[in-house]
Protein backbone atom coordinates (compact mmCIF):
# COMPACT_ATOMS: atom_id res chain seq x y z
CA UNK A 1 0.00 0.00 0.00
CA UNK A 2 1.43 3.42 -1.03
CA UNK A 3 2.11 5.91 2.14
CA UNK A 4 0.03 8.82 1.25
CA UNK A 5 0.93 12.48 3.34
CA UNK A 6 -2.35 14.20 4.35
CA UNK A 7 -1.86 16.66 1.36
CA UNK A 8 -0.82 13.98 -1.45
CA UNK A 9 -3.83 12.20 -0.46
CA UNK A 10 -6.57 11.81 -3.62
CA UNK A 11 -9.60 14.38 -3.49
CA UNK A 12 -12.95 14.57 -4.86
CA UNK A 13 -15.46 17.03 -5.23
CA UNK A 14 -18.77 16.17 -3.86
CA UNK A 15 -22.20 18.49 -4.12
CA UNK A 16 -25.00 17.53 -2.03
CA UNK A 17 -28.45 18.71 -0.66
CA UNK A 18 -28.66 17.98 3.12
CA UNK A 19 -31.69 19.21 4.70
CA UNK A 20 -32.55 21.67 1.60
CA UNK A 21 -29.14 23.56 2.06
CA UNK A 22 -26.53 22.76 -1.16
CA UNK A 23 -23.47 21.54 0.21
CA UNK A 24 -20.14 21.20 -1.87
CA UNK A 25 -16.86 20.67 -0.39
CA UNK A 26 -13.52 18.54 -1.47
CA UNK A 27 -12.76 15.87 0.25
CA UNK A 28 -10.94 12.36 0.17
CA UNK A 29 -13.16 9.88 -1.20
CA UNK A 30 -13.04 6.97 1.44
CA UNK A 31 -14.83 10.18 3.84
CA UNK A 32 -17.87 7.92 4.50
CA UNK A 33 -21.01 10.33 4.62
CA UNK A 34 -21.95 9.36 8.11
CA UNK A 35 -18.25 11.70 9.17
CA UNK A 36 -19.14 13.74 6.32
CA UNK A 37 -22.91 14.68 7.43
CA UNK A 38 -21.23 14.77 11.20
CA UNK A 39 -17.49 16.74 10.62
CA UNK A 40 -18.29 18.88 7.75
CA UNK A 41 -22.42 19.32 7.65
CA UNK A 42 -22.31 19.98 11.64
CA UNK A 43 -25.22 17.13 11.55
CA UNK A 44 -24.07 14.93 14.82
CA UNK A 45 -27.83 13.39 14.93
CA UNK A 46 -26.13 10.80 12.65
CA UNK A 47 -24.78 9.15 15.03
CA UNK A 48 -21.45 6.78 14.54
CA UNK A 49 -21.86 3.39 16.19
CA UNK A 50 -20.31 0.18 15.03
CA UNK A 51 -19.03 1.92 11.37
CA UNK A 52 -19.60 -1.20 9.29
CA UNK A 53 -23.00 -1.62 8.76
CA UNK A 54 -24.58 -3.63 11.70
CA UNK A 55 -26.18 -1.03 14.15
CA UNK A 56 -28.27 1.26 11.35
CA UNK A 57 -27.83 4.12 14.03
CA UNK A 58 -26.28 6.19 10.94
CA UNK A 59 -29.16 5.46 8.91
CA UNK A 60 -30.02 8.88 6.98
CA UNK A 61 -32.02 9.23 3.48
CA UNK A 62 -30.56 9.82 0.30
CA UNK A 63 -33.11 10.67 -2.62
CA UNK A 64 -35.93 9.26 -0.11
CA UNK A 65 -34.76 5.76 0.35
CA UNK A 66 -33.01 4.43 3.62
CA UNK A 67 -29.51 4.41 3.65
CA UNK A 68 -26.44 3.40 6.26
CA UNK A 69 -24.32 6.38 5.62
CA UNK A 70 -21.12 4.45 7.05
CA UNK A 71 -21.53 1.91 4.30
CA UNK A 72 -21.56 4.86 2.11
CA UNK A 73 -18.61 6.80 1.04
CA UNK A 74 -19.72 10.98 0.47
CA UNK A 75 -18.45 10.55 -3.17
CA UNK A 76 -21.01 7.82 -4.05
CA UNK A 77 -24.19 9.93 -3.63
CA UNK A 78 -22.64 13.20 -5.08
CA UNK A 79 -25.57 15.08 -6.35
CA UNK A 80 -28.30 13.53 -4.27
CA UNK A 81 -30.48 14.75 -1.81
CA UNK A 82 -30.08 13.76 1.64
CA UNK A 83 -32.11 13.87 4.61
CA UNK A 84 -30.92 13.58 8.27
CA UNK A 85 -32.94 13.66 11.46
CA UNK A 86 -31.72 17.68 12.22
CA UNK A 87 -33.90 18.48 9.11
CA UNK A 88 -37.66 16.56 10.21
CA UNK A 89 -38.69 19.53 12.61
CA UNK A 90 -38.51 23.37 12.24
CA UNK A 91 -37.27 23.56 15.19
CA UNK A 92 -39.40 24.58 17.47
CA UNK A 93 -41.90 21.70 17.21
CA UNK A 94 -41.26 17.90 16.88
CA UNK A 95 -41.90 15.84 14.23
CA UNK A 96 -44.83 13.70 14.44
CA UNK A 97 -42.50 10.79 14.22
CA UNK A 98 -40.15 12.01 16.97
CA UNK A 99 -43.50 12.92 19.06
CA UNK A 100 -44.28 9.57 19.25
CA UNK A 101 -41.08 8.27 19.86
CA UNK A 102 -40.79 10.70 22.97
CA UNK A 103 -44.47 9.84 24.12
CA UNK A 104 -44.27 6.52 23.60
CA UNK A 105 -40.69 6.29 25.66
CA UNK A 106 -39.70 4.53 22.61
CA UNK A 107 -36.02 4.92 23.96
CA UNK A 108 -33.83 4.79 26.61
CA UNK A 109 -30.02 5.97 26.29
CA UNK A 110 -30.98 7.61 22.63
CA UNK A 111 -28.14 6.64 20.41
CA UNK A 112 -30.56 4.25 17.89
CA UNK A 113 -32.87 6.99 18.06
CA UNK A 114 -32.12 9.29 14.84
CA UNK A 115 -31.54 5.97 13.02
CA UNK A 116 -34.81 4.37 14.24
CA UNK A 117 -36.45 8.04 13.23
CA UNK A 118 -35.14 8.26 10.06
CA UNK A 119 -35.88 4.26 9.43
CA UNK A 120 -39.63 4.83 10.11
CA UNK A 121 -39.87 7.75 7.89
CA UNK A 122 -38.75 5.63 5.10
CA UNK A 123 -41.08 2.32 6.40
CA UNK A 124 -44.36 4.67 6.76
CA UNK A 125 -43.97 6.77 3.22
CA UNK A 126 -44.23 3.06 1.92
CA UNK A 127 -46.46 1.66 4.40
CA UNK A 128 -48.61 4.48 5.57
CA UNK A 129 -50.47 2.11 7.90
CA UNK A 130 -48.29 -0.77 8.71
CA UNK A 131 -48.50 -3.65 10.74
CA UNK A 132 -46.39 -5.98 12.57
CA UNK A 133 -44.63 -7.75 10.05
CA UNK A 134 -44.11 -4.69 7.89
CA UNK A 135 -43.01 -2.88 11.00
CA UNK A 136 -40.18 -5.74 11.82
CA UNK A 137 -39.14 -5.92 7.98
CA UNK A 138 -38.69 -1.73 7.96
CA UNK A 139 -36.27 -1.15 10.71
CA UNK A 140 -34.47 -4.86 11.08
CA UNK A 141 -31.70 -2.79 10.03
CA UNK A 142 -31.57 -0.53 12.99
CA UNK A 143 -30.83 -1.99 16.49
CA UNK A 144 -31.76 -1.06 20.02
CA UNK A 145 -30.00 -2.10 23.16
CA UNK A 146 -32.33 -0.74 25.63
CA UNK A 147 -36.12 -1.15 24.56
CA UNK A 148 -36.30 -4.37 23.85
CA UNK A 149 -38.20 -2.69 20.94
CA UNK A 150 -41.73 -3.06 21.86
CA UNK A 151 -41.79 0.69 22.75
CA UNK A 152 -40.64 1.20 19.47
CA UNK A 153 -43.80 -0.73 17.90
CA UNK A 154 -46.35 1.43 19.42
CA UNK A 155 -44.41 4.53 18.51
CA UNK A 156 -44.69 3.44 14.76
CA UNK A 157 -48.27 3.05 15.41
CA UNK A 158 -48.52 6.25 16.80
CA UNK A 159 -46.97 8.09 14.49
CA UNK A 160 -48.68 6.33 11.43
CA UNK A 161 -51.98 7.41 13.20
CA UNK A 162 -50.88 11.20 13.81
CA UNK A 163 -49.44 11.09 9.86
CA UNK A 164 -52.66 10.03 8.69
CA UNK A 165 -53.10 12.11 5.37
CA UNK A 166 -49.14 12.77 4.92
CA UNK A 167 -47.30 14.51 7.12
CA UNK B 1 -13.16 1.27 10.76
CA UNK B 2 -11.89 3.81 8.70
CA UNK B 3 -11.44 2.30 4.99
CA UNK B 4 -7.21 3.06 4.45
CA UNK B 5 -7.04 5.96 1.72
CA UNK B 6 -7.85 5.26 -2.06
CA UNK B 7 -8.78 7.19 -5.21
CA UNK B 8 -11.87 7.46 -6.64
CA UNK B 9 -13.23 6.74 -10.37
CA UNK B 10 -16.26 6.81 -12.04
CA UNK B 11 -16.73 5.91 -14.97
CA UNK B 12 -19.70 6.49 -17.40
CA UNK B 13 -19.82 3.89 -19.69
CA UNK B 14 -18.11 0.39 -20.27
CA UNK B 15 -15.45 1.82 -22.30
CA UNK B 16 -14.08 3.90 -19.88
CA UNK B 17 -14.53 1.18 -17.49
CA UNK B 18 -12.13 -0.86 -19.34
CA UNK B 19 -9.82 1.80 -19.73
CA UNK B 20 -9.80 2.33 -15.67
CA UNK B 21 -8.89 -1.37 -15.59
CA UNK B 22 -5.95 -1.12 -18.16
CA UNK B 23 -4.59 1.96 -16.07
CA UNK B 24 -5.05 0.11 -12.73
CA UNK B 25 -5.27 -3.09 -13.16
CA UNK B 26 -5.23 -3.56 -9.29
CA UNK B 27 -8.22 -1.91 -8.49
CA UNK B 28 -11.54 -3.29 -7.15
CA UNK B 29 -14.64 -2.37 -8.64
CA UNK B 30 -17.50 -1.39 -6.29
CA UNK B 31 -20.91 -1.44 -6.95
CA UNK B 32 -23.40 -0.77 -3.82
CA UNK B 33 -20.88 -0.89 -1.37
CA UNK B 34 -22.75 -2.76 1.56
CA UNK B 35 -19.88 -5.98 1.16
CA UNK B 36 -16.80 -4.42 0.34
CA UNK B 37 -17.76 -1.18 2.30
CA UNK B 38 -17.52 -3.82 5.61
CA UNK B 39 -13.92 -5.34 4.78
CA UNK B 40 -12.87 -2.19 3.33
CA UNK B 41 -13.78 -0.84 7.37
CA UNK B 42 -11.87 -3.69 8.90
CA UNK B 43 -9.25 -2.77 6.75
CA UNK B 44 -9.05 -6.31 5.61
CA UNK B 45 -9.26 -4.68 2.25
CA UNK B 46 -7.31 -1.67 1.23
CA UNK B 47 -7.53 -1.30 -2.51
CA UNK B 48 -5.83 1.57 -3.56
CA UNK B 49 -8.15 2.38 -6.48
CA UNK B 50 -12.09 2.06 -6.45
CA UNK B 51 -13.75 2.06 -9.84
CA UNK B 52 -17.39 2.45 -9.08
CA UNK B 53 -19.67 1.11 -11.27
CA UNK B 54 -22.86 3.23 -10.46
CA UNK B 55 -22.53 5.67 -13.20
CA UNK B 56 -22.84 3.21 -15.68
CA UNK B 57 -26.50 3.36 -17.03
CA UNK B 58 -26.50 0.45 -19.40
CA UNK B 59 -25.48 -1.79 -16.42
CA UNK B 60 -28.72 -1.12 -14.78
CA UNK B 61 -32.43 -1.57 -15.44
CA UNK B 62 -35.20 -4.66 -15.74
CA UNK B 63 -36.11 -5.97 -18.77
CA UNK B 64 -39.11 -8.56 -19.43
CA UNK B 65 -39.73 -9.86 -22.78
CA UNK B 66 -41.75 -12.31 -23.73
CA UNK B 67 -39.05 -14.55 -23.89
CA UNK B 68 -36.33 -13.29 -22.00
CA UNK B 69 -36.08 -11.81 -18.20
CA UNK B 70 -33.13 -9.77 -18.38
CA UNK B 71 -31.97 -7.74 -15.44
CA UNK B 72 -28.58 -5.30 -15.73
CA UNK B 73 -26.13 -6.00 -12.92
CA UNK B 74 -25.93 -2.77 -11.25
CA UNK B 75 -29.72 -3.26 -10.36
CA UNK B 76 -30.82 -2.74 -6.44
CA UNK B 77 -31.96 -5.34 -4.58
CA UNK B 78 -35.29 -2.56 -4.00
CA UNK B 79 -35.41 -2.49 -7.39
CA UNK B 80 -35.30 -6.28 -7.75
CA UNK B 81 -38.10 -6.33 -5.05
CA UNK B 82 -40.54 -3.50 -6.84
CA UNK B 83 -40.52 -5.00 -10.03
CA UNK B 84 -44.00 -5.80 -10.96
CA UNK B 85 -42.60 -7.13 -14.31
CA UNK B 86 -40.92 -9.60 -12.43
CA UNK B 87 -43.18 -10.18 -9.60
CA UNK B 88 -45.51 -11.21 -12.64
CA UNK B 89 -43.24 -13.88 -14.79
CA UNK B 90 -40.15 -14.54 -12.45
CA UNK B 91 -41.25 -13.95 -8.93
CA UNK B 92 -38.24 -16.01 -7.31
CA UNK B 93 -36.22 -13.06 -7.75
CA UNK B 94 -38.29 -10.35 -6.32
CA UNK B 95 -38.83 -12.92 -3.81
CA UNK B 96 -35.37 -13.57 -3.35
CA UNK B 97 -34.19 -9.88 -3.55
CA UNK B 98 -36.80 -9.01 -0.80
CA UNK B 99 -35.18 -11.29 1.83
CA UNK B 100 -31.71 -9.24 1.91
CA UNK B 101 -31.17 -7.79 5.47
CA UNK B 102 -33.25 -4.68 5.70
CA UNK B 103 -34.49 -1.74 3.13
CA UNK B 104 -30.84 0.71 4.00
CA UNK B 105 -28.67 -2.11 2.69
CA UNK B 106 -31.04 -2.89 -0.24
CA UNK B 107 -31.45 0.58 -1.32
CA UNK B 108 -27.63 0.19 -1.60
CA UNK B 109 -26.68 -3.18 -2.82
CA UNK B 110 -26.82 -4.75 -6.51
CA UNK B 111 -27.26 -8.11 -7.77
CA UNK B 112 -24.03 -7.88 -9.90
CA UNK B 113 -22.66 -7.24 -6.57
CA UNK B 114 -23.52 -10.50 -4.68
CA UNK B 115 -23.31 -12.57 -7.53
CA UNK B 116 -19.57 -11.54 -7.74
CA UNK B 117 -19.01 -11.80 -4.50
CA UNK B 118 -20.17 -15.80 -4.66
CA UNK B 119 -21.23 -15.98 -0.92
CA UNK B 120 -22.43 -19.49 -0.66
CA UNK B 121 -25.18 -18.16 1.68
CA UNK B 122 -25.96 -15.41 -0.68
CA UNK B 123 -29.68 -15.55 -2.19
CA UNK B 124 -29.32 -14.44 -6.06
CA UNK B 125 -26.62 -17.41 -6.59
CA UNK B 126 -28.79 -20.13 -5.03
CA UNK B 127 -31.94 -18.46 -7.08
CA UNK B 128 -30.28 -18.21 -10.38
CA UNK B 129 -28.95 -21.71 -10.38
CA UNK B 130 -32.62 -22.93 -9.12
CA UNK B 131 -34.23 -20.95 -12.42
CA UNK B 132 -31.21 -21.94 -14.65
CA UNK B 133 -29.87 -18.49 -15.16
CA UNK B 134 -27.57 -17.43 -17.77
CA UNK B 135 -24.37 -14.35 -16.91
CA UNK B 136 -24.04 -11.92 -19.17
CA UNK B 137 -19.63 -11.08 -19.02
CA UNK B 138 -18.10 -8.62 -20.52
CA UNK B 139 -14.63 -7.61 -21.25
CA UNK B 140 -13.02 -5.23 -24.04
CA UNK B 141 -12.80 -7.53 -26.56
CA UNK B 142 -15.07 -10.15 -25.75
CA UNK B 143 -18.42 -11.09 -24.15
CA UNK B 144 -19.62 -14.49 -23.13
CA UNK B 145 -22.52 -16.24 -21.72
CA UNK B 146 -21.59 -18.62 -18.64
CA UNK B 147 -24.55 -20.25 -17.19
CA UNK B 148 -25.47 -19.87 -12.99
CA UNK B 149 -24.24 -23.42 -12.29
CA UNK B 150 -20.86 -22.87 -13.95
CA UNK B 151 -20.22 -19.47 -12.72
CA UNK B 152 -19.81 -20.23 -8.78
CA UNK B 153 -17.10 -22.30 -8.94
CA UNK B 154 -15.22 -22.32 -5.33
CA UNK B 155 -16.02 -20.70 -1.91
CA UNK B 156 -16.28 -16.86 -3.37
CA UNK B 157 -14.92 -18.25 -6.08
CA UNK B 158 -16.12 -17.60 -9.84
CA UNK B 159 -15.38 -17.53 -13.45
CA UNK B 160 -15.04 -14.03 -14.15
CA UNK B 161 -11.65 -13.32 -15.37
CA UNK B 162 -9.73 -10.25 -14.04
CA UNK B 163 -10.33 -8.14 -17.09
CA UNK B 164 -13.97 -8.73 -17.16
CA UNK B 165 -17.51 -7.43 -15.64
CA UNK B 166 -20.53 -8.89 -15.16
CA UNK B 167 -22.82 -7.22 -17.04
CA UNK B 168 -26.57 -8.91 -16.66
CA UNK B 169 -28.25 -11.38 -15.88
CA UNK B 170 -31.20 -13.46 -18.13
CA UNK B 171 -33.66 -16.46 -17.42
CA UNK B 172 -35.51 -18.15 -19.91
CA UNK B 173 -39.21 -17.53 -19.24
CA UNK B 174 -39.79 -20.78 -21.63
CA UNK B 175 -39.63 -23.12 -18.87
CA UNK B 176 -41.78 -20.97 -16.69
CA UNK B 177 -45.49 -20.57 -18.22
CA UNK B 178 -46.98 -18.11 -15.65
CA UNK B 179 -50.25 -20.23 -15.79
CA UNK B 180 -48.51 -23.40 -14.34
CA UNK B 181 -45.36 -22.02 -12.67
CA UNK B 182 -44.83 -21.89 -9.30
CA UNK B 183 -41.76 -20.36 -7.09
CA UNK B 184 -40.37 -19.87 -4.13
CA UNK B 185 -37.43 -18.42 -2.26
CA UNK B 186 -37.37 -19.79 1.79
CA UNK B 187 -34.75 -19.01 4.31
CA UNK B 188 -33.83 -19.72 7.39
CA UNK B 189 -32.38 -17.09 9.19
CA UNK B 190 -31.53 -15.86 13.27
CA UNK B 191 -31.94 -12.26 12.41
CA UNK B 192 -33.04 -10.41 9.37
CA UNK B 193 -29.44 -8.85 8.78
CA UNK B 194 -27.26 -12.03 9.11
CA UNK B 195 -26.38 -14.53 6.24
CA UNK B 196 -29.36 -17.22 6.24
CA UNK B 197 -28.30 -20.62 7.96
CA UNK B 198 -29.72 -22.45 4.34
CA UNK B 199 -32.04 -21.03 1.48
CA UNK B 200 -33.79 -23.63 -0.66
CA UNK B 201 -35.22 -22.04 -4.02
CA UNK B 202 -37.44 -23.88 -5.57
CA UNK B 203 -39.39 -23.82 -9.13
CA UNK B 204 -42.01 -26.25 -9.72
CA UNK B 205 -44.24 -26.62 -12.86
CA UNK B 206 -47.20 -28.84 -13.07
CA UNK B 207 -49.16 -30.12 -16.57
CA UNK B 208 -52.56 -28.67 -15.80
CA UNK B 209 -53.62 -27.07 -12.33
CA UNK B 210 -57.14 -27.42 -13.64
CA UNK B 211 -56.35 -31.28 -13.40
CA UNK B 212 -57.73 -33.15 -10.13
CA UNK B 213 -54.05 -34.46 -9.61
CA UNK B 214 -51.76 -31.90 -11.74
CA UNK B 215 -48.22 -33.73 -12.56
CA UNK B 216 -45.60 -32.18 -12.37
CA UNK B 217 -43.55 -31.71 -14.99
CA UNK B 218 -40.69 -30.09 -14.06
CA UNK B 219 -38.53 -29.29 -10.91
CA UNK B 220 -35.86 -27.71 -9.56
CA UNK B 221 -34.83 -27.02 -6.06
CA UNK B 222 -31.02 -25.05 -5.43
CA UNK B 223 -29.54 -24.43 -1.99
CA UNK B 224 -28.06 -21.78 -0.26
CA UNK B 225 -25.13 -22.40 2.35
CA UNK B 226 -25.30 -25.76 2.28
CA UNK B 227 -22.03 -26.46 0.24
CA UNK B 228 -19.07 -23.67 -0.66
CA UNK B 229 -20.83 -23.02 -3.61
CA UNK B 230 -24.90 -22.60 -4.46
CA UNK B 231 -25.96 -26.02 -4.58
CA UNK B 232 -28.31 -27.71 -7.55
CA UNK B 233 -29.85 -30.80 -6.18
CA UNK B 234 -29.89 -32.63 -8.94
CA UNK B 235 -31.40 -35.48 -7.71
CA UNK B 236 -35.22 -33.63 -6.99
CA UNK B 237 -36.32 -33.81 -10.50
CA UNK B 238 -36.40 -37.34 -10.79
CA UNK B 239 -37.96 -37.83 -7.05
CA UNK B 240 -41.18 -35.18 -8.04
CA UNK B 241 -41.38 -35.34 -11.67
CA UNK B 242 -43.59 -37.63 -13.53
CA UNK B 243 -46.18 -37.91 -10.91
CA UNK B 244 -48.47 -35.60 -8.75
CA UNK B 245 -46.63 -34.10 -5.80
CA UNK B 246 -47.84 -36.09 -2.49
CA UNK B 247 -46.11 -36.17 0.86
CA UNK B 248 -44.12 -39.18 -0.46
CA UNK B 249 -42.78 -37.82 -2.95
CA UNK B 250 -41.41 -34.19 -1.32
CA UNK B 251 -39.90 -36.54 1.64
CA UNK B 252 -38.12 -38.66 -1.19
CA UNK B 253 -36.94 -34.52 -2.70
CA UNK B 254 -35.96 -33.65 1.24
CA UNK B 255 -33.90 -36.95 1.51
CA UNK B 256 -31.77 -36.16 -1.85
CA UNK B 257 -31.30 -32.43 -0.31
CA UNK B 258 -30.20 -34.19 2.92
CA UNK B 259 -27.60 -36.64 0.65
CA UNK B 260 -26.44 -34.16 -1.46
CA UNK B 261 -25.86 -31.20 1.02
CA UNK B 262 -22.46 -30.62 2.51
CA UNK B 263 -22.29 -28.11 4.46
CA UNK B 264 -19.46 -26.23 6.29
CA UNK B 265 -20.14 -26.00 10.56
CA UNK B 266 -20.86 -22.47 11.60
CA UNK B 267 -20.98 -21.17 15.37
CA UNK B 268 -24.91 -21.14 15.64
CA UNK B 269 -24.69 -23.93 13.14
CA UNK B 270 -23.23 -27.37 13.25
CA UNK B 271 -22.95 -29.75 9.61
CA UNK B 272 -25.82 -32.08 11.14
CA UNK B 273 -28.17 -29.23 11.83
CA UNK B 274 -27.31 -27.26 8.31
CA UNK B 275 -28.16 -30.57 7.04
CA UNK B 276 -31.38 -31.34 8.78
CA UNK B 277 -32.11 -27.57 8.06
CA UNK B 278 -31.39 -28.50 4.39
CA UNK B 279 -33.69 -31.22 4.08
CA UNK B 280 -36.29 -29.40 5.35
CA UNK B 281 -36.21 -26.27 3.52
CA UNK B 282 -36.47 -28.31 0.30
CA UNK B 283 -39.80 -29.75 1.72
CA UNK B 284 -41.18 -26.13 2.43
CA UNK B 285 -39.59 -24.20 -1.12
CA UNK B 286 -41.10 -27.27 -2.90
CA UNK B 287 -44.30 -27.42 -1.01
CA UNK B 288 -45.00 -23.84 -1.81
CA UNK B 289 -43.41 -23.57 -5.08
CA UNK B 290 -46.04 -26.21 -5.72
CA UNK B 291 -49.14 -24.66 -4.57
CA UNK B 292 -48.53 -21.57 -6.51
CA UNK B 293 -48.21 -23.55 -9.22
CA UNK B 294 -51.53 -25.21 -8.84
CA UNK B 295 -53.23 -21.82 -7.81
CA UNK B 296 -51.92 -19.31 -10.83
Amino acid sequence: MTEHTTSERPQRDVQLTVNGDAVTSTIEPRTKLSDYLREECNLTGVRVGCEHGVCGACTVLVDGEPVKSCLTYAVQVTDSTVETVEGLSDGSELHPIQEAFHEENALQCGFCTSGFVMSTKALLAEHPDPDDEEIEAGLCGNICRCTGYSPIYDAVYRAADAMEGGD
Amino acid sequence: MKPAAFDYHTPADLDDVFDLFESYPEAELVAGNQSLGIVMANRLATPEHLIDLGGVDELRGIDVADDVARVGAMTTHRDLERSAALKETIPMLPDAARQIAGPSVRSRGTLGGSLAEADPAGNYPAALVALDGTLHLRSRDDARDVSAEEFFVAYMFTDLREDELIESVTVSRDPFPTDRTGMAFEELKRAAQTFPTVSAAAVVRVDDPDASEPVVEHARVALANAADVPLLVGGVSEAVEGEPLTDETVAEAADVAEAAADPAGELHADTEFKTEVAAEYTRIALTNAHERAIET
